[in-house]
């Protein structure tokens, strides 16, 4: 009886909605313009056309009936078809902005620019004074890149409507155009102080002037007052320039007012968006401190340990916790502040909070603090501590058991410990590449350089690298490589050379060689020794004619020559 | 079969002895086929002789296998092939049997770019093409050529120019442009110094050089705007062809009747543009990129497959390894069936269009090729527009042809055979 009932509820459920089917079918044969856009849905190009028109019949006025005829006899190749409708619903409605642009629009392809022209004039007599028709024929031109007959038609609206200032989009526009890039950034920072939703629109435009006129650009933006609009167009050209310092610096003088921290976290957005996380937290410290808002520090925080601010990342995260309730700060600020504490080689304090703060903690956020705290005692240098710290802990070690065996020379173990296919980091990935190399079981020096690069010391860890060279000469040019390229990235490319050229001349066998060629020829070229870097990329070509790097060192062959050729 | 044959025989001899010439090939087997041409000028500068082998792989290159040739080659990434006698007997004996012919290359021909001081925010494709193949050249400009200057080399080169003195008409778009001014007042300073009270006046007068340079032996090769602008200007050279804002006054009502078409090179009855504000020089450019309204779409060109024995000259401009190119747009795209001269020589067209891409004939002692387009690897290049990386494209058939026109001066002529 149960089942009964349930399937005569759904039959009539079934009923109702195929009444509402049909009522909804009957409302749209009822309205031409409905069906009008259901058949242009569906690609019907000819069967939506005539329900627009019929919906025009109806209704001649209408300017969404119109703007649908346009679309689909655009897709038919029949644009200039739409006159006649537009020209009766300008009989109705002879102001109505929408159909005036239809128009111009509609006249452009059907009679080219004698047809807008007239279809401008119209417009002006219809609606003396106004200024729209202006706005959209100059418009017109812009995107015709005709400027100058642009520059003409706002002269002219300037002396009829008696207000320049109407104009300032346009003039704008008709400026980047030309080229005239001040005198551009002067219009858009009145049209974006006036009308904020331009400010896109003025980045789009200013984002190509060349760098000579940069200054000028900055310079018309940032003259006082300082506006939020004007402003937030200059930060963010500096961040397409490539400079989000400066951009910055362009916002960090905004009047107080309650657009400012918005602004600010925006730009922040923006800022980490092209990885210049040091400007990203500047801007959210500057947008969280007058409310003292503690997810926003705890944002700052981790932007400070992205760009490498530890110290920064400490005590901002600790301010974030200091103004949050103690699950939050656990969930949020001590994290970061645990990680920052622990690239500092902080053990004990880092120990200390995690610590404090581990019964509001989750229990992931419990293991990933463990670990930051035995890496902070690795950072220490003090490994017994470390192992100490993760078994009391009784997280899993994960990979740091590998490591541990590693820093104390055990290749063995390390090998055991560390997966290849989870390495991730620069120094994993060498890890594992040295591991898999060398047969030998024991390497002191290896272990020491590791150790040196995770407590940061990257000239200890060169100088081991190459002495780890000595106790594993099936590693050796690796070894050498990896100490080469710590040296270059310290800036003593003249240590770097002696290495990489060892690696050439001693070892030409091994993998290493022609990268090692590459290498060198690059530092040549930076000191400007652009005929001896000629010669390296030139050994490199004709020496290793398989290897992969062929391509880029013809390319900078190329480059050297040129550079060579100009200085000569 | 035949030519599977040669390359067994080609193996075969590099593996027993040492070979006596180098086969550059030129169709999918090169790696870099722009720096090959590079690398054949380049031993032609150096005193070699080498030959073209016409249609034989994509336009192959034979030149004398020497230890600085193949170093060169190896570090520029060009394939090169040893080929000892026995294989090249197979080879020639291949070209003898089809549509393939080996042309000398004897000297390496004196290049001049015609090139203004100023820097314009646009590129030229040959001097890209140049200076990434390695080939060395000379720039001259106006004050060279009214001195007398291109006496002193065989191939000259136009790009984009306007030899109307309108430049380019450029005014409507870009008159406050800082880079227009620019143009404007060093183009005016080379004027009155030379004596011309506008630009008109001066480019008129370069141009005329330009004809007799090729009229008296030179080979000419332009491309884009310069191939339109410098016929109108040597055909209208007595009649105003330039608007009000080029020389003060309009251009003249009679003007298309007034054109002197008989010393031109490719060109006849145009149709002048007249109104000051469009941006287009005549009716010669068949796709009119810079007209809204007038502009036509782009397509694809073929090169025209010609006898390698009977008409070579043609034959070394069309080398390629595609037959069909996507089109490019310039200033001057293309060129309009119905403007060209009887003699000239079709080398590019797009089938059943109403214009050609490239097209060539002699002209005096001299010729010269017409190259529509502006960048064959940008093909909506703009003005402001960054340069081509060459780099990225070492195998461009568009680019070819221009370095075709590189090297055909170096050919020797050989007494047509009847």
């Amino acid at each position: 009886m149960r089942r009964l009932r349930s399937a005569l509820r759904l039959s009539v459920l079934a009923l109702a909605l195929a009444g509402a089917g049909a009522g909804a079918a009957r409302a749209q044969d009822a309205d031409p313009l409905a069906r009008a856009e259901a058949l242009e849905e569906q690609q019907q190009w000819r069967a939506a056309g005539a329900a627009y028109r019929d919906a025009l019949a109806k209704e001649p006025g209408s300017l969404g009936a119109l703007l649908g005829l346009e679309r689909v006899y655009d897709q038919l190749g029949a644009r200039d078809s739409l006159m006649p409708y537009v020209d009766r619903a300008l009989r109705l409605e002879p102001r109505d902005t929408g159909l005036r642009t239809l128009q111009l629009r509609t006249a452009r392809y059907v009679g080219g620019r004698g047809a807008v022209r007239a279809a401008f004039e119209s417009w002006r007599r219809a609606a003396p004074g106004d200024a729209a028709p202006y706005r959209a024929y100059a418009r017109m031109l812009l995107a015709e890149g005709d400027a100058a007959a642009a520059d003409t038609i706002l002269a002219e609206a300037a002396a009829t409507t008696g207000d320049a200032r109407n104009f300032a989009y346009e003039t704008a526009m008709l400026q980047a155009a030309r080229g005239q890039w001040v005198a551009a950034a002067a219009a858009w920072r009145e049209a974006a102080t006036d009308r904020p939703y331009f400010a896109q629109a003025a980045v789009y435009s200013l984002t190509p002037a060349p760098v000579a006129q940069r200054d000028g650009v900055r310079r018309a933006l940032a003259a006082p007052p300082a506006a939020a609009g004007a402003r937030s167009v200059l930060a963010s050209l500096e961040l397409a320039w490539g400079d989000p310092r400066r951009g910055w610096e362009a916002l960090r003088v905004l009047p107080p007012d309650s657009l400012r921290a918005t602004v600010w976290r925006d730009f922040a957005q923006r800022a980490e968006a092209a990885d210049a996380w040091l400007v990203a937290r500047d801007a959210l410290v500057a947008a969280a401190t007058p409310t003292l808002d503690g997810p926003l520090f705890a944002d700052a925080a981790r932007d400070a340990l992205r760009g490498g601010d530890a110290r920064g990342a400490d005590s901002i995260a600790a301010l974030s916790a200091s103004v949050m309730d103690s699950a939050s700060a656990a969930a949020l600020a001590v994290p970061v502040r645990v990680e920052a504490l622990s690239v500092l080689g902080r053990g004990r304090d880092a120990e200390r909070v995690a610590a404090a703060y581990a019964p509001y903690a989750a229990p992931e956020q419990r293991a990933a603090m463990a670990r930051w705290v035995a890496w902070a005692w690795v950072r220490a240098g003090d490994l017994s501590r470390a192992r100490a710290s993760l078994e009391a802990s009784g997280e899993d070690a994960g990979d740091a058991a590998g490591w541990f065996a590693l820093y104390e020379g055990d290749l063995a173990a390390a090998r055991r410990a560390l997966a290849p296919e989870r390495a991730r980091s620069a120094d994993e990935l060498m890890a594992v590449a040295i591991l898999g190399r060398t047969t030998k079981d024991r390497s002191t020096a290896t272990g020491a350089a590791f150790l040196a690069l995770a407590r940061g010391d990257s000239a200890a860890a060169a100088r081991q690298f190459a002495l780890a060279a000595a106790e594993l000469p099936d590693a050796a040019p690796l070894l050498l490589a990896q100490s080469a390229r710590l040296e270059a990235a310290r800036g003593d490319d003249r240590a770097a050379i002696a290495i990489w050229q060892r690696i050439v001349e001693q070892m030409p066998q091994s993998p290493e060689a022609p990268a090692s060629d590459l290498a060198w020829a690059r530092a040549l070229r930076r000191s400007h020794q652009d005929a001896a870097a000629v010669a390296r990329l030139e050994h490199l070509i004709l020496n290793y004619p398989d290897s992969a790097l062929l391509p880029q060192a013809r390319r900078e062959l190329d480059a050297a020559r040129r550079a060579g050729a100009s200085t000569s | 079969m035949r030519r599977a044959l040669a390359a067994l025989l080609l193996a075969a001899a590099t593996r027993r002895a040492p070979a006596q010439h180098l086969l550059v090939p030129m169709d999918d087997a090169q790696q870099n086929h722009l720096k090959a041409y590079g690398l054949t000028y380049n031993a032609l500068h150096a005193g070699a002789k080498g030959e073209w082998l016409l249609n034989y792989r994509g336009g192959s290159f034979l030149l004398p296998d020497t230890p600085e040739l193949r170093r060169r080659a190896a570090l520029d990434g060009i394939t090169t092939e040893p080929v000892g006698d026995a294989a090249l007997g197979a080879v020639r004996t291949e070209m003898a049997g089809g549509n393939m012919e080996a042309v000398p290359l004897e000297r390496a021909p004196k290049i001049a770019i015609y090139t203004p001081p100023y820097a314009s925010p646009w590129d030229d494709a040959v001097t890209m093409a140049l200076n990434y193949a390695g080939i060395p050249y000379d720039t001259v400009w106006d004050d060279g050529v009214l001195r007398g200057d291109l006496a002193k080399y065989d191939w000259l080169h136009l790009f984009h120019e306007d030899f109307t003195g309108q430049l380019g008409r450029f005014y409507i778009a870009y008159r406050g442009a800082p880079w227009f001014a620019d143009q404007e007042r060093a183009n005016l300073e080379a004027a009155r110094a030379h004596g011309f009270s506008n630009i008109p006046a001066l480019k008129k007068a370069v141009a005329e050089r330009v004809r007799r340079y090729v009229e008296n032996g030179g080979f000419l090769f332009a491309m884009c705007g310069a191939t339109e602008t410098l016929e109108l200007a040597i055909a209208g050279a007595n009649v105003d062809i330039a608007v009000s804002y080029a020389d003060g006054t309009p251009i003249a009502p009679d003007a298309d009747e007034r054109m002197d078409w008989s010393r031109t090179f490719a060109f006849r009855d145009a149709h002048l543009e007249t109104a000051e504000l469009i941006s287009s020089m005549s009716d010669i450019d068949g796709h009119q990129a810079n007209v809204p309204g007038r502009r036509q779409p782009l397509g694809a060109f073929t090169l025209f497959a010609f006898s390698a024995k009977f008409d070579p000259v043609a034959s070394m401009l069309v080398q390629d390894h595609r037959t069909v190119i996507p089109d490019f747009y310039g200033v001057t795209t293309s060129f309009s069936r119905r403007t060209l001269k009887p003699g000239v020589t079709i080398l590019a067209e797009e089938p059943g269009a109403p214009w050609v891409k490239y097209i060539h004939g002699d002209y005096g002692k001299g010729s010269w090729t017409f190259l529509g387009g502006h960048d064959p690897e940008d093909p909506q290049h703009a003005i402001g527009n960054p340069p081509t990386d060459l780099s990225l494209h070492p195998n461009s058939p568009g680019y070819r042809l221009i370095l075709n026109n590189v090297l055909f001066p170096a050919a020797k002529r050989k007494p047509l055979k009847t």
